[in-house]
């Protein structure tokens, strides 16, 4: 069964897995920073004409500037509101109410199943008959991205105190002399830094990504542009699409490395 | 806030104070739970709740009336097309990515040497299923779009790819959408895997089982759930992703696409009441495979920690 | 009842280990193991964790290969017959019930794989049931039942296929004293009803000495001595089966002019490896604390602590020259004794021979 037959067998499978995964990278590469059609590439020309030209040229757009501050407003301004919401509740659950847990886990699972093309139906029916004004602000954008940034951080959180076992140390400091208030922000907040991070590094490679809500709100973020301006400079809209992936992947990856060296068991799934 | 709550506590055992001070604080607890769930059960409800009830309530109530020809109109005619191209699109990526991540899950823990080679793979599927949108579309297209680095290189050997496939085809669509499903089904799976033990395996050996029953009869059942978990999973996955979709093809028929066309398209009365339809059927049929997908993993927690 | 419980016991084969050597890279699991179990035998495997008694078991049950050596069993070679044709039993430490299979279905599937009749195996299975004590229990789960309940069905499907040898892997660690004590004579006596050889493995030497017909203590990879529970107390063999097997005190042991060994002043019988000890007069000597004899004195050693253990009382003494010692005396005699006190101590005559370290 695993002779050796099987064993060349496995590695056959994850070499070709493997290149199915790297190979678009490396074409979307060779597009971006080759300036060769593909219909002129052959073995005369494969190394001519390689240069970073095309990143410099996308990068020397202000309007990607624009775009990516906004980007990174609404990433900390998401950040911020899903671990004001739900810091709070996560902890009061888990060191008071632990029955509440099945339905706190069942609520912060909701936005799993609202893809975000029917939750801005939803909004379009809503706010903008009762607040008009409310949606023309780009900001607007930041309470839905909470929506759905809420599995992430809910199940960061919940295994980072899960881990620290939360109730026990608050018991543990409360008959020590301390308040309820005091153990929280003394005890429970620091041991926690690693989930929080964590759950803003996910949180934040799910805005600077996120399409279809800015799309169908007209608003220009970062991915919005790269689709407007893929289509007017196509090498230098792959070689930004490139960076943006690359840039992403970095901090999935480092957030990755964070819950691993903790010790936290949780995948970026959110489930 | 909380802090008051365990003064109550106390309170309570000890019994202590006047009557009227212990009547007082007894009502406190519930503030600490008040000031903890409420904001976040607020916003939930703004937020989220309210809108997708709007949609709901408009959705059986076509032009103002409680009925069901707004839903029974989302579901026929063009709209049937997308349902199908929508459920054949997450199905296909869900069942071909279901099945090679779970022969990931199984290679990778079979293969004990090198040693790197499982948490490489872990760490590699939790950045790649996250890794969708505007920009994987692009290096598809750079690779087996019309100009494409691998179609030329087909091309080159006498294999002309773009008589056969496109990546505006479902087929296109599935092979994009399998670089985040994949990954993502060896997350859901590789847990299942790691924890087949080896003495299920023995036990059945010494009982006069061979591979190819133990496989039948033991793993294969054991591995069902989460298998299948997994895939509902992938389902709602490729179900709601859109911008991948639109960026490999903004004119095919798939519901969140027909979505945005409804959206946009707006101005004609009636074709409102159509999206909401839409959005509601997307919703249900989502929140269903979560429900199922629940169940399966609550079977195959259990069975685990048997 | 029918076939299975009601018929005479017929005792199955005997096992023999000659020579079998494993290592595990370049670790050695098991150095030279001779091991001959009589037909219808329970032998326990006794020895610390890392003493190679696992590897042993797994070895019998065929999921590893000796590097060197040859088992039999009714003297017919299976050291390469790989595990499903071996016909054997197990219980395994941690059950490994089948999770998606009842109670039920965990006993039928060796009976299903050997494609016995639908009718047999009802049959077959509630008699085990019966036998186990399971039957209410026929249709749950695995998660829905306790440990002790997990361990029966692990049992019953061990035995279902009228297994040739019956493996059991510390069969009872994961219980509680209670239940492990009940399953424990449950055990034996089903092992008993069928007759069938079996092999236990445990490191826990009251189970050892409990339940087996001999038991082999084992240590780094060796067979330090295989005995029946009585004789393996009496005369051990070497000091670490003394230790292993009871509480012992390390004292010293002196060679009188007559060649005679002298043990807190008294000459003993000894036991042990003798062979190494001709050369030295002055040793080490293990003695148990029920082979230690007091008597009120006015001097010698201290009464430190006294705890009553029920018909004995265990004292901890401070000897002048052996220092701390342990004395088990009969609780009636020792109801005078204070903490502070001085006692003589001794070898009590007749008490049995003292094994030489």
């Amino acid at each position: 069964m695993t002779g050796r037959l099987g064993r060349s067998g496995r590695w056959v499978f994850l070499v070709l897995l493997g290149l199915y995964f790297l190979v678009p990278q490396l074409a979307m590469a060779r597009f971006a920073f080759q300036n060769v059609p593909v219909v002129l590439l052959g073995p005369d020309t494969f190394f001519s004409k390689w240069s970073f030209d095309a990143l410099g040229q996308a990068l020397a757009e202000p309007a990607l500037w624009q775009a990516t501050g906004v980007s990174a407003v609404l990433a900390v301004l998401t950040v911020a509101l899903t671990l004001v919401l739900l810091v709070p509740p996560t902890i009061y659950v888990e060191v008071r109410a632990p029955r509440l847990r099945p339905w706190l886990s069942a609520a912060t699972l909701v936005p799993w199943v609202i893809p975000p093309i029917a939750l801005v139906v939803g909004v379009a029916a809503t706010f903008r008959a009762v607040a008009p004004g409310f949606l023309a602000s780009t900001a607007s954008l930041v309470p839905f991205y909470a929506v759905w940034a809420l599995p992430f951080t809910y199940r960061a959180l919940d295994a980072g105190l899960r881990a620290i076992n939360a109730r026990t140390l608050v018991e543990a400091a409360t008959s020590l002399g301390s308040s309820t208030a005091g153990a929280v922000v003394r005890v429970l907040l620091p041991n926690l830094t690693a989930s929080l991070v964590a759950a803003g590094g996910l949180t934040t490679a799910l805005v600077l990504g996120e399409f279809a809500f800015a799309s169908l709100l007209l608003k220009q973020t970062l991915p919005t542009y790269l689709v407007d301006f893929q289509r007017s400079q196509a090498r230098a809209g792959m070689a930004l699409a490139l960076a943006v992936m690359v840039l992403t992947a970095l901090a999935l990856a480092a957030v990755v490395r964070l819950l691993r060296r903790r010790g936290l068991g949780t995948t970026t799934l959110g489930l | 806030m909380t802090d008051l709550t365990t003064v109550t506590a106390r309170r309570r055992t000890t019994a202590g104070g006047p009557p009227r001070v212990a009547q007082q604080r007894r009502g406190l607890p519930h503030l600490g739970a008040v000031a903890a769930l409420t904001p976040f059960a607020l916003f939930l409800a703004v937020f989220l709740l309210w809108p997708m009830a709007a949609v709901v309530w408009h959705a059986i109530t076509p032009n103002g009336v409680l009925g069901t020809s707004g839903l029974v109109r989302a579901v026929s005619g063009p709209y049937r097309s997308a349902f199908v191209n929508s459920f054949v699109l997450s199905g296909a990526s869900a069942v071909i990515g279901g099945v090679i991540g779970l022969v990931l899950a199984l290679v990778v823990r079979d293969l004990r040497r090198p040693a790197w080679i499982a948490p490489a793979t872990d760490a590699f599927s939790s950045v790649a299923s996250q890794l969708g949108g505007v920009p994987l579309a692009f290096a598809f297209i750079a690779t087996i779009g019309t100009q494409g680095l691998l179609t030329k290189a087909l091309s080159a050997v006498g294999i002309d790819v773009r008589s056969v496939f496109s990546l505006s085809s479902l087929a296109g669509i599935t092979l994009v959408y399998l670089y985040f499903q994949i990954p993502m089904m060896y997350l859901v799976v590789a847990p299942a895997v790691g924890g087949l033990r080896r003495s299920w395996r023995e036990a059945s050996e010494l009982l006069g089982a061979g591979p190819v029953r133990y496989w039948l009869t033991i793993a294969g059942p054991i591995l069902a759930p989460s298998v299948l978990g997994g895939m509902v999973l992938l389902f709602i996955n490729a179900f709601s992703a859109y911008a991948t979709a639109y960026v490999l093809s903004s004119s095919t028929s798939l519901v969140p696409l027909q979505i945005r066309f409804v959206l946009q398209g707006n101005v004609i009365t009636g074709e409102q009441d159509l999206g909401y339809a839409l959005v509601t059927w997307t919703v249900v049929l989502m929140g269903v495979g979560l429900v199922v997908m629940q169940l399966l993993q609550r079977r195959a927690a259990r069975w685990t920690a048997a | 009842m029918s076939d299975l419980m009601t018929a005479p016991a017929t005792t199955t084969a005997g096992v023999e280990l000659i020579g079998v050597r494993k290592t595990f890279g370049s670790t050695v699991a098991l150095e030279h193991l001779d091991l001959r179990i009589e037909p219808g035998e329970l032998v326990c495997l006794l020895g610390p964790s890392g003493c190679g008694k696992t590897t042993a078991l797994r070895l019998l049950a065929g999921f590893e290969q000796p590097d060197a050596g040859t088992i039999t069993i009714g003297g017919k070679d299976i050291t390469t017959v790989p595990p499903r044709r071996r016909g054997f039993g197990m219980v395994f430490q941690d059950y490994s019930l089948f999770p998606h299979l009842t109670a039920r279905a965990n006993i039928a599937y060796g009976l299903r794989v050997r494609r016995t009749d639908a009718a047999t195996i009802t049959r077959t299975v509630d008699e085990l049931l019966e036998v186990t004590r399971l039957a209410e229990h026929a249709d749950k789960f695995p998660h829905q039942l306790s440990g002790g309940q997990k361990q029966r069905v692990a049992l019953a499907r061990a035995i279902a296929t009228r297994p040739g040898l019956l493996l059991l892997d510390e069969p009872l660690s994961a219980l509680d004293a209670q239940v492990r004590e009940h399953l424990r004579d449950e055990i034996r006596r089903i092992q008993r009803e069928l007759g069938v050889t079996t092999v236990l493995v445990t490191h826990d030497q009251g189970e050892a000495m409990a339940i087996a017909d001999r038991v082999a203590v084992m240590n780094t990879g060796r067979m330090e001595q295989i005995a029946t529970p009585r004789e393996l107390y009496r005369r051990p063999a070497t000091a670490f089966v003394a230790g292993f097997v009871g509480t012992v005190n390390r004292v010293r042991a002196r060679r009188g002019p007559d060649g005679s060994w002298w043990v807190l002043g008294v000459p003993v019988e000894v036991v042990g490896d003798l062979a190494a000890t001709d050369a030295a007069d002055d040793r080490l000597a293990v003695v148990r604390p029920e082979q230690v004899e007091v008597s009120p004195a006015p001097a010698g050693a201290r009464v430190v602590a006294l705890s009553f253990l029920g018909a004995v009382t265990r004292l901890t003494l401070d000897h002048p020259d052996e220092g701390p010692l342990l004395a088990d005396v009969l609780s009636e005699s020792s109801d005078a004794l204070r903490v502070g006190e001085h006692v003589q101590v001794a070898v009590r005559p007749g008490a049995g021979a003292v094994v030489l370290a």
